[in-house]
């Protein structure tokens, strides 16, 4: 129908998605049946949508991205078999095993409904468990204690925006509402690099995505605009002081003339 | 069912012979009849009897209002007792007659009322970038600040003390207008700490519109000032005027009755309003011209608008908010301007690229910054619309932030240079003039001081760097007394604590 062709003006319509990847350490009788005997994690790279389905063990997935994702293709390290993976439907991820971190190029193509081109990301491929110290870890942690400290979860938050999109693609996103992110924590918090203490209430589980986090962020930035506004005034007020002086000493001057 | 002869009695109206009940009446109860219910009068009670309407019963009797309790019964006692005022900066001590009762401890309830506004100032960076304007010079705008400060804004007295030496003379409205303006752009031109919508609030309590308040003490004086004989004038025109238009009303409703006897009632007359006609028209025509789309009501006399393409714009009903946010929608208002082509279309991208990156100069410093509040700026955990905003806005309080600090350095640079010459110039001065004894420099000052202040300050300057005792008291005391404006002690104290 041509009336779906048209593009629905002064709207904006966004998906939440999180991409990232879950690790597990591998026992050494894992390691042993498996053809790279090197390999010490097993771990699965996914783009998921944000929030988590209810009694299930993994980050994120509640909903079904495939009305909108057409494929989402991974590019591994190129020293896997096959570096570039495509996966054209739900779930859209990929499991392998391996012994280092490195980066993961993610495109996501879009339905053709869309008419949008494939956008793209990176995501750090985390093995080795998270640490506040920035300097990376000297020696990758034994394997006994990678396996005594779980899984590891390292998953970025975004949401996909769509502009101004086409009368049929509107209503093929409105046809299939999002799961809001749940309202309350009852999993731990995704551990995120921008926010180190979160370190703590990362531990003990699978997390999970809340709407409490964007709270707890908005929060944390208030409160750093609080602190430097404070610090601008008091800038200020040296500022004003420091004129004053360097206007009495400039009329000292001209007057010695 | 038999009638009793009491019935037959009261169905006739016959009084009943009280004193010998028959065998088959019921006994009489000796007691009195219910007691009646408050609400009804006694007559009235005694009239309807019991099977009065409930309703009745209910309603309260009519009572006075009640009686106030004053005082509680006893006396209350008053005492004259001291109290201090918070609100004071002197610890001047009144008395002021108190209930026994109250607290001997209590704040006195008074000293909140006391609010000081909040004084703005300004840099002069901040003066050069946003506050220039070629009817005030910066000094004088100084001066408007601190008079406006010592009297706490009262304007009417600002404009009666407000004296500027060789400055033009200034109406209460430019007053105003100028220190509501300067308000206005700092307000606006700051970083904001609270949300938006206090700060819209404050910079419209700063809201000074000079000409029409010109216009309107005008208008009050010329109606103060009409003589009599224009007063009788003006009232007489008013009569005049609702004559005319009621003569009008009346001759345009005969005109239509008669129009409508000859032309019979569906005729379609035209009212007499053919030159609003007109109007509207040419309006339409100017709307068209535009290329519009802006359909209103207010011109249903165009059924020839082409109608192709109506935006069907939904009104924002609570309804349509829940949908919005429940499908993640956010709709913005489409730009007019931009030419509707493919090359203009955003395409889809993932929010956190539209990440706000501060200017290239400042980024390092505005980074050190954050980081040191444990902000990291090219990342965020949850990349939503708000925080999104929420990072702007932190990241423009930096800029601004880095912006001050790197105009203190500026000046403390100028500050450096301007001792250093002045030190000079002193080092050769000094030996010319002869030595100030430092015995005789107290009454040197006093003297000397309005007359010449320079010398005395420049000397007592130069002295300091000998780092005397003495001399320092000095220069507090001749540059304390020099300074015109009250913020020259303020100086000095930074001065003296860098140097000590």
């Amino acid at each position: 129908m041509a009336s779906d062709r048209v593009r629905v003006r002064g709207v904006s319509i966004y998906r939440p998605i999180i991409y990232g990847n879950t690790a597990t350490a591998l026992t050494q009788k894992e390691r042993d049946v498996l053809p790279t005997p090197d390999h010490t994690h097993r771990w699965t790279v996914a783009v998921r949508s944000a929030a988590s389905a209810p009694d299930s063990d993994q980050v994120g997935g509640a909903d079904d991205l495939s009305y909108f994702i057409k494929r989402v293709t991974f590019k591994l390290h190129d020293t896997y078999p096959n570096p570039s993976r495509n996966v054209d439907k739900h779930p859209f991820e990929v499991s392998e095993t391996g012994w280092g971190e490195f980066d993961i190029h993610i495109r996501i193509t879009f339905v053709a409904e869309s008419g949008e081109k494939a956008i793209t990301m990176y995501h750090h491929l985390k093995l080795h468990p998270w640490s506040i110290s920035l300097e990376p870890e000297p020696q990758a942690p034994s394997a006994d204690v990678a396996l005594k400290a779980g899984p590891v979860h390292s998953w970025q938050y975004d949401e996909i925006v769509f502009h101004d999109p086409y009368q049929n693609f509107l209503n093929i996103l409105t046809s299939h509402p999002v799961t809001p992110l749940p309202k309350t924590k009852k999993k731990p918090v995704p551990f995120h690099i921008a926010n180190p203490q979160s370190l703590e209430a990362s531990k003990g589980g699978v997390p999970e995505f809340t709407a409490l986090m964007e709270q707890e962020e908005a929060e944390r930035l208030e409160e750093a605009k609080r602190a430097i506004v404070k610090e601008q005034e008091h800038w200020r007020n040296i500022l004003i002081e420091k004129e004053k002086e360097l206007e009495k000493l400039q009329k000292q001057l001209a007057e010695t003339e | 069912m038999a009638a009793s002869a009491a019935d037959v009695r009261s169905a006739l109206s016959i009084p009943e012979p009280s004193s010998t009940p028959g065998p088959s009446q019921p006994k009489k109860t000796a007691a009195p009849p219910t007691r009646k219910p408050e609400g009804i009068s006694r007559e009235l009670y005694s009239l309807i009897g019991p099977s009065a309407p409930s309703l009745a019963a209910q309603l309260a009797k009519p009572r006075l209002k009640q009686k106030p309790n004053l005082g509680g019964g006893g006396k209350v006692k008053w005492e004259c007792r001291a109290f201090k005022n918070p609100g004071r900066q002197d610890s001047l001590e009144l008395k002021h007659w108190v209930k026994a009762t109250t607290e001997p401890d209590a704040e006195y309830p008074f000293a909140k009322y006391n609010v000081q506004p909040t004084a703005y100032t300004y840099s002069q960076d901040e003066y050069t970038r946003f506050l220039e304007d070629k009817e005030w010079t910066k000094e004088e705008t100084d001066y408007l600040f601190s008079v406006v400060r010592d009297y706490d804004a009262r304007w009417y007295i600002v404009h009666d003390r407000y004296e500027y030496p060789g400055g033009v003379p200034r109406q209460l409205e430019d007053l105003k207008d100028r220190y509501y303006s300067v308000c206005r752009k700092l307000v606006r031109n700051r970083p904001w700490a609270g949300d938006e919508a206090s700060k819209a609030a404050l910079i419209s309590s700063f809201q000074f519109d000079k000409e029409r308040e010109l216009t309107r003490k005008k208008y009050i004086v010329s109606l103060e000032n009409r003589t009599p004989e224009q007063i009788a004038e003006e009232e007489a025109l008013y009569i005049e005027i609702k004559r005319l238009e009621q003569n009008e009303r009346r001759f345009k409703k005969e005109r239509d009755e008669l129009l409508r006897t000859i032309a019979g009632i569906d005729s379609g007359l035209p009212d007499v309003v053919e030159d609003e006609m007109v109007m509207n028209l040419t309006i339409d025509t100017k709307k068209k011209k535009r290329g519009s789309m802006a359909m209103d009501i207010d011109s249903p006399s165009t059924p020839a608008m082409p109608s192709s393409a109506p935006i069907p714009k939904r009104p924002q009903t609570a309804k349509n908010t829940a949908f919005d946010v429940a499908n993640c929608i956010v709709r913005t208002e489409p730009p007019s301007t931009v030419p509707i082509t493919k090359a203009a279309h955003q395409p889809a991208h993932l929010r956190s690229y539209k990440l706000p990156v501060p200017k290239a100069a400042t980024s390092q410093k505005i980074g050190q910054a954050l980081t040191e509040l444990g902000i990291n700026h090219t990342r965020l955990v949850m990349p939503t619309r708000q925080n999104i905003a929420h990072l702007e806005a932190l990241l423009d309080a930096a800029a601004a932030l880095v912006e001050t600090k790197r105009v203190v350095d500026k000046v403390d640079y100028d500050i450096k240079l301007a001792k250093t010459r002045l030190g000079m110039r002193e080092g050769q001065g000094a030996e010319g003039e002869a030595p100030a004894a430092p015995a005789e420099s107290m009454e040197v000052d006093e003297s000397n001081d309005i007359g010449e202040p320079v010398g005395e300050d420049g000397r007592a300057q130069s002295v300091v760097s000998t780092r005397s005792a003495r001399s320092r008291k000095h220069t507090r005391r001749s540059m304390s007394i020099s300074s015109v404006d009250t913020s020259g002690t303020a100086a000095t104290r930074t001065k003296r604590q860098k140097r000590s």
